[in-house]
């Protein structure tokens, strides 16, 4: 990214990577729940009669242990990066799209129909199908923001419901001889999928390196992500996008048009979705047939790597190479005895370790705060330590803004320090009432 | 009433203060009510009204003074104690839940086992002792204000409170649905000698429904009586009735026209028509709000309102909260468009349909709720101070971070916000300071005319003093400028013009020379009409 530079653009990012006040708590704190959480799952494991120490080495194996396993597992990281990255995208906005699973369905529908219907020579053909799956599934999540926009329908609702509609009619194409069912060869019974995509439609490693692949995927996820991430925080567009997610209200009274630039990050984050399952049809990571349960969950595990990533699609990208190697090294897992749920287990332990830490330390300061007494003149004066050195009821709002007011306060005409709230009021709804706008504003 | 006098009250409150930091909310107030009779509470917004009530029902604990329920000395200090006691309350607000039905949210809050029936039984019981006719089985989101404060009504009456407390009861009523409740009232009253206590800033109610009537002034008690012995050009002068020391320093900034002809006072002091609503200066105006008409589910908060506002003057639009002062400023920041009539901006209607429409136009606005719309609080001071100018820290879509830093820098300096820089987070500024980052905003943008709502609410005392300064030099420098306020002295320090409203039409418009409290008073109330 280009703010990456040595000191204050380093510094800069860094902020930027922070999850926000408390930022070290935070940190500590999810470095202690992922030691439980991993503790968790050995017990598991243990309880089952499997052995923990046996199990992360399969694990390891399965996704690192050698650039074959890192190929498997890079293939999962790109389709789960694109979703992550869409996901980032729409939660942005505030426009939450939690239907990507039925989004990569369409992607894969959509390109699939393509690769199979269109003869067209060359690698022209993978760019349509990579085209029409981005096509394709745009237009089916910017439904559910016109859903909203003329009949008010929720759309985290909405776009969750659109995903059994998308597995049906994936499975009503296989399914259907005229549509998109493989055709009959010999006398075999028909399954219910389609024919593979031709070679000129799918995506092939890059280089040649014994062992190692780098599916062009992979590249296409990264550079999506770094773009977008770009986009997001360097453009006149992701400013609005971010207005409009943390405050609807005051976005509209600046001119944004909040209901169309929801729609077009909804659009967009579909879109995405639909690449990731243009990636699955197109990769070796499947058989490069459309069939109904081709999707791999990857829509659901997408949204867990923006989730655990902050929707900040930068950092989705490790996470979302976390998520993939998980998934890699639990396929081998399982295959070493290990019940595969545990390794679902696993993973939402994992999930909730770093999910957890920052909702959960948010949610005491705020407690803290409602705690204190309304009582904005209990400290008089502003207090007489510097900056660095906050009172003692350290991360309070109110000592936050004295301590931030404290240097210049000579010059200041304020005589000393006031909390946001007017005086009666609860101090707790300075701290709440902007989170309050942004759902009232999501869920309006 | 006179027997009354003599009877035990039901309710009584000796000396009872309550303090808010340097706030004095509630100042040795003392309030008798008497079983039979209906009280009436009258008040500016913030003269200790609803503190008093939040005391007698146990939400708020009070400093000093004692409550006395019939003849002994009660502590109230919870809801539940309060209940106990027999005190009941019809907030302003519903407290309703929609979805549900009147029985369901009747029997809210009781303990035990749900019995339907003898639930409806009770509703329908009420309802008919006191001629407030409701189906029990309706859903609340299907009925009418005037219906739901039945049910709110029913709600405590099944309670059999003997000190039954109206908040505002009238705001959202049509003018019959408020003659049936005080019909209603008076039965309850009469019939069954419960109290009556009926907070309200509607002079006609309170001259009309109540027995007694206490004044609250800046939580003190500014005037005590039998409603009958008074008259309503009092009870105004009593309401409103300081003497308005800030006008003189006004007059002295040269912002206020000295010498004018001395009106020819009227016997009811209420000749001030409408009509007067043209623009003092010879200039046309800048902002002007034509027959704008505005529902809100079914009643007009704006009643084909007009309004002028010309360049270089400060219009202070002043009335009691729930007039439609707030929704003037709701569709001036476009977050609401009227039903019916235009705003104008130098002359040329805008279409408030379009997002930033207005700010196009060139109108600038401080709005009353600025953590709603009128800064992002998880955005940075810089961010916030460029939010509206996007145009002017992007190439190609591209933003500058250079420039954006250069533009909030000079703002900040400009604008004494104080902020440990300018990428500090919104939300930890002060009050004062996130306040000064949208005045600095809107006026950056150099606009013609400029709306606030509202402007100093929650502000300290600096802060306040920064607003008004600045709010002159904009008048000064040629802005139109449009104060909006609930508080009488900030409109008389600042304004040329005031215009009262009141149920969603401007009452009256009159120069703040000639602006007495008690003609403010009665306009205020809507006696006018």
């Amino acid at each position: 990214m280009a703010t990456l530079g040595i000191d204050g653009t380093g510094q800069r990012l860094l902020r930027r990577l922070n999850p926000g006040p408390g930022g070290w708590q935070v940190g500590l704190a999810t470095v202690a729940t992922v030691g439980v959480a991993l503790g968790l799952s050995a017990l598991l494991i243990a309880v089952t009669g499997g052995s923990p120490t046996a199990s992360a080495k399969a694990l390891y194996q399965g996704s690192m242990a050698s650039p074959a396993a890192w190929s498997t597992s890079l293939l999962y990281v790109a389709p789960l990066l694109l979703v992550a990255v869409g996901a980032c995208v729409s939660a942005r906005s505030g426009f939450f799209n939690i239907g990507q699973e039925g989004q990569v369905l369409i992607g894969a529908l959509a390109g699939a129909w393509v690769g199979l219907r269109l003869a067209v020579p060359g690698p022209l053909l993978l760019v349509l199908v990579l085209l029409a799956s981005v096509v394709g599934a745009g237009i089916w999540a910017g439904l559910s923001a016109l859903m909203y926009r003329f009949r008010g329908v929720n759309i985290v609702v909405s776009t969750m419901l659109m995903t059994f509609l998308a597995q049906q009619l994936v499975s009503f194409a296989v399914n259907t001889p005229w549509l998109l069912q493989e055709s009959r060869l010999g006398r075999g019974t028909l399954s219910p999928q389609s024919n593979p995509v031709p070679e000129n439609a799918r995506l092939t490693s890059l280089g040649d390196y014994p062992n190692l692949q780098l599916n062009g995927g992979l590249v296409l996820a990264v550079v999506v992500a770094v773009a977008l991430a770009l986009v997001m925080a360097r453009t006149r567009w992701g400013f609005r996008l971010k207005m409009v997610g943390l405050n609807p209200a005051t976005a509209r009274h600046a001119g944004v048009r909040v209901g169309a630039l929801g729609g077009i990050a909804l659009a967009i984050s579909g879109a995405l979705a639909g690449l990731a399952g243009a990636l699955l049809l197109t990769s070796p990571v499947s058989t490069n047939r459309l069939q109904p349960g081709m999707s791999l969950n990857i829509g659901w595990d997408g949204l867990l790597v923006a989730l655990v990533a902050r929707n900040n699609p930068l950092l989705a990208i490790p996470v979302a190479v976390l998520f993939g190697v998980l998934r890699a090294g639990g396929s081998f897992l399982a295959a070493t005895g290990v019940p595969s749920f545990l390794v679902d287990v696993v993973k939402a332990l994992l999930v909730l370790a770093f999910v957890a830490p920052p909702v959960v330390i948010g949610m005491l300061r705020r407690r803290r705060l409602a705690d204190e007494p309304a009582t904005p003149t209990s400290t008089p004066t502003a207090p007489a330590a510097p900056m660095g050195a906050p009172a003692p009821t350290a991360p309070t709002a109110g000592s936050a803004e004295a301590a931030g007011s404290a240097p210049a306060g000579s010059a200041a005409p304020v005589p000393g320090p006031r909390t946001t709230a007017p005086p009666p009021a609860d101090p707790g709804d300075a701290g709440t009432a902007g989170n309050k706008d942004a759902m009232e504003g999501r869920l309006a | 009433m006179d027997v009354d006098d003599k009877l035990t009250p039901a309710l009584t409150l000796r000396g009872v203060s309550k303090r808010y930091g340097p706030v004095v909310a509630c100042d040795a107030v003392d309030l008798a009510v008497r079983p039979g009779e209906i009280h009436g509470l009258l008040g500016e917004n913030g003269a200790g009204k609803s503190t008093l009530m939040k005391i007698l029902l146990g939400l708020v604990h009070r400093d000093a003074g004692t409550i006395t329920r019939g003849t002994e000395p009660v502590e109230i200090d919870s809801p539940q104690v309060a209940v106990e006691l027999g005190l009941g309350m019809v907030h302003q607000h519903f407290s309703l839940i929609e979805p549900l039905t009147v029985w369901e949210n009747v029997i809210l809050g009781d303990t035990g086992r749900i019995d339907r029936a003898a639930a409806c039984a009770q509703v329908e019981e009420v309802s008919r002792r006191y001629g407030l006719p409701i189906d029990p089985h309706v859903r609340v989101d299907r009925l009418s204000a005037g219906e739901r404060q039945r049910v709110e009504l029913i709600k405590c009456l099944r309670r059999d409170p003997s000190v039954l407390i109206l908040d505002e009861p009238t705001s959202v009523l049509t003018q019959a649905e408020s003659a049936e409740l005080f019909t209603v009232l008076r039965r309850v009253v009469q019939a069954e000698r419960r109290a009556v206590i009926l907070i309200s800033h509607k002079l006609a109610e309170i001259m009309a429904a109540t027995d007694r009537v206490t004044v609250l002034r800046r939580g003190a008690v500014a005037f005590h009586g039998a409603t009958k012995d008074t008259t309503a050009q009092e009870l105004a002068r009593q309401m409103v009735g300081r003497e308005v020391s800030l006008q003189a320093e006004s007059a002295a900034l040269g912002l206020l026209p000295v010498e004018r002809p001395a009106p020819v006072a009227g016997a009811d002091g209420t000749e001030v028509a409408p009509s007067a609503a043209g623009p003092t200066q010879e200039k046309p105006a800048v902002l002007r709000l034509r027959e704008v008409t505005l529902l809100v589910g079914g009643l007009p908060m704006l009643d084909r309102l007009s309004l002028d506002v010309a360049p270089g003057e400060i219009v202070g639009l002043y009335g009691v909260e729930g007039n439609g002062q707030a929704t003037v400023g709701e569709l001036l920041s476009g977050l609401l468009v009227p039903d019916s009539g235009t705003v104008e901006i130098d002359g040329r209607p805008v279409d408030l349909v379009r997002p930033g429409a207005l700010h196009h136009a060139g109108l600038g606005i401080v709005p009353e709720d600025r953590h709603h719309s009128g800064v992002v609080l998880d955005m940075s001071v810089a961010e916030n101070l460029v939010m509206k100018s996007l145009a002017g820290v992007t190439t190609r879509g591209v933003l500058s971070r250079r420039r954006m830093h250069r533009i909030a820098q000079r703002q900040m300096t400009e604008f004494n916000i104080v902020a440990p820089s300018p990428d500090t987070p919104l939300r930890s500024l002060s009050g004062g300071n996130q306040q000064r980052v949208v005045l600095a905003r809107e006026l950056s943008a150099g606009p013609k005319a400029l709306v606030a709502a509202q402007p100093t609410h929650g502000l300290d005392v600096g802060a306040i003093e920064d607003m008004y300064v600045r709010l002159r030099q904009a008048a000064a420098e040629g802005v139109a400028v449009l104060l909006i306020s609930t508080e009488l002295e900030e409109v008389m320090a600042l304004a040329n013009r005031i215009a009262v409203i009141s149920s969603g039409r401007i009452v009256g418009v009159l120069p703040t020379a000639e602006a007495t409290a008690e003609r403010l008073g009665m306009l205020v109330g809507g006696v006018s009409h």
